[in-house]
């Protein structure tokens, strides 16, 4: 169970009937959605602009991925005969499980929005992801997948299958050298040479090209050009977009989300866009409120660098005062103590920016300890491993806060209850 | 004042959760005593060159990486078999370790060389085994270690050199026999994978002693220490 949603009617249903998914059969066409960063996001962002334009769409909303929240999604929507009746039926399905889940129900188009290191403890590192989906790929060697072009690990994923690309074009957050403090594509995945970069995006996302083989970003079938942050648009393929956050992560997922509505509906980038006017993302993953009058916003990352630097770019951008409150925690269902894929953040962005460093949880001590290999002073930095006093340490910060919390399963919450006790 | 050397082999291919920073702590806290280092970083298609360095790292790599670095690391084999038993430092973390045994399994299922300075082989498994690591180092038994064990393969042999021995969690092997990691002369070695030596004082220590010998000082490590005992409390807990 993942993020809240609930899967006990689908885990009830494969326990008596292990394949009870393959007996279903489907009106219209299958879109599954996955990668590292922004499943969630894009899958509802998806499901959204189709129903926007008039189609029937049954979607897994709140992150129930696994096969079993899969089996709660389509049995739950399905009539007594077994017909899974929808125009679009829009799954988010986690990385390491879509081999499963494909074994069980017909995929028609496979959206790979990016692979990156992301919780370590469960996923080890993005080539063992990288098999597990291409496993999950060749059960379905018909359908359509969609690739970025800008990242290197999962656009290897094409092979010989029908692929539609998606990518953007220089923005200004692009940088020529990887900001990231390290990244997960220095050499190429095909003969391990360095892989070199006209810009980079964030982490190793980027136009690329191998210094050695042919391998580099392919020729985007659906192409982001001209973001405008501040405005939150994208223009795509010559259509300007709205876009509901203003992430580099969500114009991806926004440039992503295009491509697969217009492939799979032949709907325009003018429908999209048209569609995509009044999506808001789910709230947990952003909470804006206020403590003790201050603006106060949450972030949620699962032990993902890449996606703990885009909050940092997102904080940068904020203007007065500010603080930064991080929440580590052990790897909550078997306590795991490792905060390795914190020292793969890049935290010395934040120097001199930022009033105050609170590091709270129970790993608060272990990453003040990064926090100092990355060069910040016992001025800058607080901590306080007792939630029951999280009030009183937010207290000792300036300005408006920034909760990065990095947590899994099951705790995310935990520090918003503290402060609005 | 001393100069420090460090040689950081394939930076570029083995390079995974963190593993670098154990550098950046070390350059840190070398300057911290007073001397000073610099860092070279050599990867595939250049040439290893041990001799000209006080301090050799190796991190933790995807294993289709290893594999790709493996033959080039074997040509040089003699001159680092040479330069580990001359009392060279090493610091090897994760996977790298599959490089100095007899030889080891890949993704693809290949069998390759390594460069036979230990009896143990390896086996990659291509699947996630993940474990928390309580341990004693063997040179300070009132030293506490913890390490997170985040790996692919496993070692088969018996180990002769071990540097730790294992409190809690797993070994090198596929089942635990309470050893884990290399201590050979001044090589270091353990499948603890990520910041091993910003979140170990001793160990840090301990490396910074056989750096610097003479020129070694005393650093402020209460952060460490600190962080480093809510750490084993959890362990004692259970």
């Amino acid at each position: 169970m993942l993020g809240g949603g609930t899967d006990l009617p689908g885990r009830i249903a494969l326990r008596l009937y292990p394949h009870v998914m393959k007996k279903l059969r489907f009106s219209g066409r299958v879109i599954c959605v996955t990668g590292s960063n922004g499943k969630t996001t894009t899958s509802n962002l998806i499901a959204h602009v189709l129903r926007k334009n008039g189609f029937t769409v049954i979607n897994n909303a709140k992150g129930s991925n696994l096969t079993a929240g899969v089996a709660t999604t389509l049995l739950s929507a399905c009539t007594l005969g077994g017909v899974v009746r929808a125009d679009y039926v829009v799954l988010e399905v986690d990385e390491c499980w879509s081999r499963f889940i494909f074994a069980e129900i017909p995929v028609d188009y496979y959206l790979v929005l990016n692979l990156l290191r992301d919780q370590v403890v469960r996923n080890g590192n993005p080539d063992l992801v990288f098999e597990k989906i291409a496993e999950a790929i060749a059960k379905h060697p018909d359908m359509t997948l969609i690739l970025n072009a800008n990242e290197p690990i999962s656009q290897n994923l094409a092979g010989d299958y029908k692929t539609v690309y998606f990518a953007m074009d220089r923005t200004k957050r692009s940088t020529d050298h990887c900001v990231s403090g390290t990244n997960d594509c220095k050499i190429c995945p095909r003969c391990f040479h360095p892989m070199n970069y006209e810009f980079y995006h964030y982490n190793h996302l980027g136009k690329f090209h191998c210094s050695h083989c042919d391998y580099g970003s392919h020729q985007p079938d659906f192409f982001g050009t001209d973001a405008d942050f501040a405005g939150k648009c994208i223009t795509i393929n010559g259509t300007p977009v709205h876009v509901t956050y203003n992430t580099t992560f969500n114009f991806f997922n926004t440039v992503a989300a295009a491509a697969v509505c217009c492939t799979a509906s032949g709907i325009t980038v003018e429908q999209f866009a048209a569609g995509c006017a009044d999506f808001h993302v789910a709230k947990e993953r952003l909470d804006d409120f206020k403590f003790d009058g201050r603006r106060t916003v949450l972030m949620m990352t699962k032990q993902n660098a890449a996606s703990l630097d885009q909050s940092i770019s997102y904080v940068l951008e904020q203007p007065g005062e500010k603080s930064i409150a991080l929440y580590i925690n052990n790897v909550i269902y078997m306590e795991y103590k490792d905060v390795s894929w914190l020292y793969d953040v890049a935290f010395e962005r934040l120097k001199g920016k930022v009033e105050k460093i609170l590091c709270t949880g129970n790993r608060a001590l272990d990453a003040a300890v990064c926090l100092k290999t990355a060069g910040f002073d016992d001025d800058t930095l607080l901590m306080e491993t007792d939630m029951a006093k999280t009030k009183e340490a937010f207290r000792k910060t300036k300005g408006d806060i920034y909760i990065l919390a990095a947590s899994a399963f099951g705790n995310e919450g935990k520090i918003l209850e503290e402060l609005k006790k | 004042m001393k100069h420090i050397r460090i040689l950081h082999l394939y930076s570029n291919a083995l390079d995974l959760y963190g593993d670098y920073k154990n550098l950046t702590v070390l350059q840190r806290r070398i300057a911290e005593t007073g001397n000073t280092s610099d860092i070279t970083e050599v990867n595939l298609d250049e040439v290893i060159d041990p001799a000209g360095y006080d301090f050799v790292y190796i991190g933790h790599g995807k294993a289709r990486n290893l594999a790709a670095v493996a033959p080039h690391f074997v040509q040089y084999g003699e001159a680092i078999r040479t330069a580990i038993e001359g009392g060279q430092v090493w610091f090897v973390t994760g996977n790298a370790r599959e490089l100095f045994g007899q030889s080891f399994t890949t993704p693809a299922g290949e069998t390759l060389p390594g460069i036979g300075l230990f009896d143990y082989t390896g086996v990659e498994t291509n699947k996630v085994f993940v474990s928390d690591m309580l341990a004693q180092p063997a040179y300070d038994e009132n030293a506490r270690i913890y390490g997170f064990i985040n790996r692919t393969a496993y070692l088969v042999g018996e180990n002769r050199y071990p540097l730790f021995t294992v409190l809690s969690g797993c070994g090198d092997g596929e089942t635990p026999d309470g050893k884990e990691g290399t201590l050979y002369h001044n090589f270091f070695a353990t499948w603890a994978m990520g910041p091993m030596l910003a979140r170990n004082p001793s160990m840090l220590r301990e490396l910074l002693h056989r750096l610097l010998g003479e020129d070694y000082r005393e650093c402020d490590m209460t952060l460490e220490e600190k962080a480093l005992a809510l750490v084993t409390a959890e362990f004692d807990k259970k």
